[in-house]
């Protein structure tokens, strides 16, 4: 295995959430160090006024089925998943600095589970040893 | 004096066991033995990779009317 887990962070839709807190958890439990670069549409569910990501249009039909699915196993949130994996790994959250810039958001208005914000140079020499996802 | 340490993760679905038995290991010491009880069917695989790559010992790893038991040895502590 890779020396950790690089995770890009792009999408802003509720099903990329689900795997963004599955995988960062799971590296964390197996002493996987996970550096998480959070960008484009995701950017604002990682900011305090954080709304609630929803379901894309396409799977529609699916959302109820894995609403109830979800709530049957008592799956937590992705957001305490990653909140969860800070606790037990060596886990980080960057937010790139140019969504950032384009958005409009401070670092100030930053959820507490980000670290910094950072830009990309630093991210790739975060984690060059890594294996990187794009998600 | 080494401890068992008990883990209840029944109903929880992946990752949840793993994350429990990471929970407990964090206070557990080299010597100590984990009890991990738990009933999603990815645990069984699940359980061998983490004491593979957290350099733990699996003693026991048994299923019994749907719950899955696993026993660890704690060897793989730092430090």
């Amino acid at each position: 295995m890779a020396k950790g887990l690089g995770i890009i962070m792009f999408s802003g839709t509720a099903d990329k959430f689900i795997p963004l807190g599955v995988l960062t958890q799971t590296a964390a439990n197996l002493g996987v160090p996970v550096r998480i670069f959070v960008t484009g549409f995701a950017l604002p569910y990682f900011t305090k006024n954080k709304p609630e990501p929803r379901f894309p249009k396409e799977f529609e039909d699916m959302v109820p089925k894995v609403h109830e699915g979800m709530e049957r196993v008592k799956a937590p949130t992705w957001y305490d998943m990653v909140k969860d994996a800070k606790e037990l790994g060596d886990v980080k959250v960057y937010v790139c600095s140019l969504m950032a810039e384009i958005v409009g958001v401070k670092k100030e208005d930053m959820d507490p589970i980000v670290d910094d914000v950072v830009g990309a140079a630093f991210f790739m020499n975060e984690t060059e040893d890594y294996e990187i996802i794009f998600i | 004096m080494p401890e068992l340490i008990k883990v209840d993760a029944r109903g929880m679905a992946c990752p949840g066991p793993i994350s429990a038995l990471t929970r407990a290991y964090r206070k557990a010491k080299n010597g100590d033995t984990i009890e991990v009880l738990a009933t999603d069917p990815g645990f069984k695989p699940d359980v061998q990779a983490w004491v593979k790559r957290t350099n733990n010992e699996l003693i026991e790893l048994t299923e019994e009317g749907g719950v899955i038991k696993a026993v660890i040895k704690v060897t793989g502590k730092r430090g």
